[in-house]
């Protein structure tokens, strides 16, 4: 898959100015960056969530399954929330149970903790079936052994339905274990786009290095 | 006060005529004018809470100033309209319980108009993002909002019930106060109290608020069931 060329502002001011970029199927592309450059309106011009200026189509004839940062729990059980996106009740067993969430089942889903709401909005949304998955920080509220867990059940879905995914993530680590490519945006623009072991371990760009450094990695 | 406790008592044992009427002219005109005001307001405040287009902040101001609108004037407006000489005279509504109704309607869809606008615009931005990126379409979305809306219209249904209820400035302009007709439990009080039967007035007042008090207490049970 591969978008077309797109700008975003909002009034004057132009966040997103952005060239083609590559989103491989059945690969995993991480898109890092510090705060404010533009990861999340990426994620939600390419889920459709916000329009790009001029309302350029940037993906064409593509399912999009999009995770926003803020998972949000209907209110409804756990269980129901999950089976909002498909009625395969034994698969949506197995995602909770991948997930530790069988003992919430029940459960409103408006009293699940941070963590409990964004496991229970990853699992929602892996029991659809999209061609690109848009997922936006969707471990951050996640501990250590439940952001693994997720990290696998997203892997899985990768590798076994050829879906291409797009990750936000502020963790390097988490970048390097999940993607094959990867993307770097620096106020608004691209910095460098190209291969995970590339981009994340010896980038050619300054902004690229710097960040690293930053990060300590 | 204890004298008070004991008329109303001794009211309501006796089974008094004039005050199931009032009772029942009570209930009528407050219990209709706030569902009617639920059934237009509901759909009216989801409009102004998710809807985008033009004109939407001046009906916004407009609902939010209307919402403090004093019964009175809205007794006074509804008094032209519907007097003899009003462009709605011919009706020969005025000093009926159906006017009380419409001139409680006036004032109290403002109320639910502008509950449902505050909880529908701060929910439905994360609802609209998250239900769009699962891929569901806009019938799923809005039936997933009025589900989301099922506790804020109990709210909105409560707090315009308690204005209606509460309500005498309006009711007193349009309905006239008529024993057997349009007395209503607060124009009853504001009428024993210029009596002055000071006792009586304070009974019906502990009788009004034990009612309100069953009403809010049934609706707030409701509302703990639907969101254990």
């Amino acid at each position: 898959m591969k978008t077309a060329a797109f700008t975003k502002s909002y009034g004057n001011r132009t966040v997103l100015r952005l060239p083609a970029l590559d989103l491989p199927e059945g690969m995993i592309t991480a898109v890092i960056g510090a705060n404010g450059s533009g990861k999340s309106t990426l994620a939600r011009v390419l889920a459709g969530i916000e329009a790009a200026d001029g309302n350029t189509t940037v993906l064409k004839d593509c399912s999009v399954g999009y995770l926003p940062q803020k998972s949000y729990a209907f209110r409804m059980s756990t269980r129901r929330n999950i089976l909002l996106n498909g009625e395969d009740s034994a698969r949506a067993e197995e995602l909770m149970q991948a997930l530790g969430l069988e003992d919430l089942a029940r459960q409103r889903a408006g009293k699940l903790s941070g963590g409990e709401t964004a496991k229970m909005a990853l699992c929602r949304l892996l029991m659809g079936t999209y061609r690109l998955l848009i997922l936006d920080e969707p471990t951050a509220a996640m501990d250590m052994e439940s952001t693994l867990a997720a990290e696998e059940l997203i892997r899985k879905r990768c590798r076994e339905t050829g879906c291409g995914v797009l990750l936000i993530t502020h963790s390097i680590q988490q970048a390097r274990r999940l993607a094959s490519r990867a993307i770097f945006l620096h106020r608004g623009e691209l910095a460098e786009q190209g291969d995970a072991e590339r981009v994340l371990y010896l980038p050619q760009d300054p902004l690229t290095q710097r960040f690293l450094e930053v990060y300590g990695v | 006060m204890g004298a008070a406790f004991q008329q109303a008592w001794e009211l309501i044992r006796s089974g008094d005529p004039e005050l199931l009427n009032i009772l029942s002219t009570t209930a009528r005109v407050s219990l209709t004018s706030s569902l009617l005001a639920l059934l237009l307001g509901v759909p009216l405040g989801i409009l102004y809470g998710v809807g985008r287009f033009r004109g939407r902040r001046v009906l916004i101001v407009l609902n939010r100033t209307l919402m403090g609108l004093p019964p009175v004037v809205c007794g006074l407006l509804f008094y032209l309209l519907f007097s003899g000489v009003g462009p709605f005279g011919k009706l020969k509504l005025l000093f009926t319980v159906p006017i009380m109704i419409l001139a409680q309607v006036a004032l109290i869809t403002p109320i639910v108009i502008g509950t449902m606008e505050t909880y529908v615009a701060q929910t439905a931005p994360a609802l609209r993002e998250t239900a769009l990126g699962l891929g569901f379409g806009r019938g799923k979305r809005f039936l997933l909002l009025l589900n989301e809306c099922v506790s804020p219209m109990i709210s909105a249904y409560l707090l315009a019930f308690a204005r209606a209820i509460a309500e005498v400035g309006a009711v007193a302009m349009v309905g006239g106060a008529i024993a057997w007709k349009t007395n209503v439990m607060t124009t009853a009080i504001m009428m024993y109290t210029n009596r002055g039967s000071f006792t009586l007035g304070i009974a019906l007042g502990l009788i009004l608020l034990g009612l309100s008090l069953l009403v809010n207490a049934a609706l707030s049970l409701l509302q703990r069931r639907l969101n254990p």
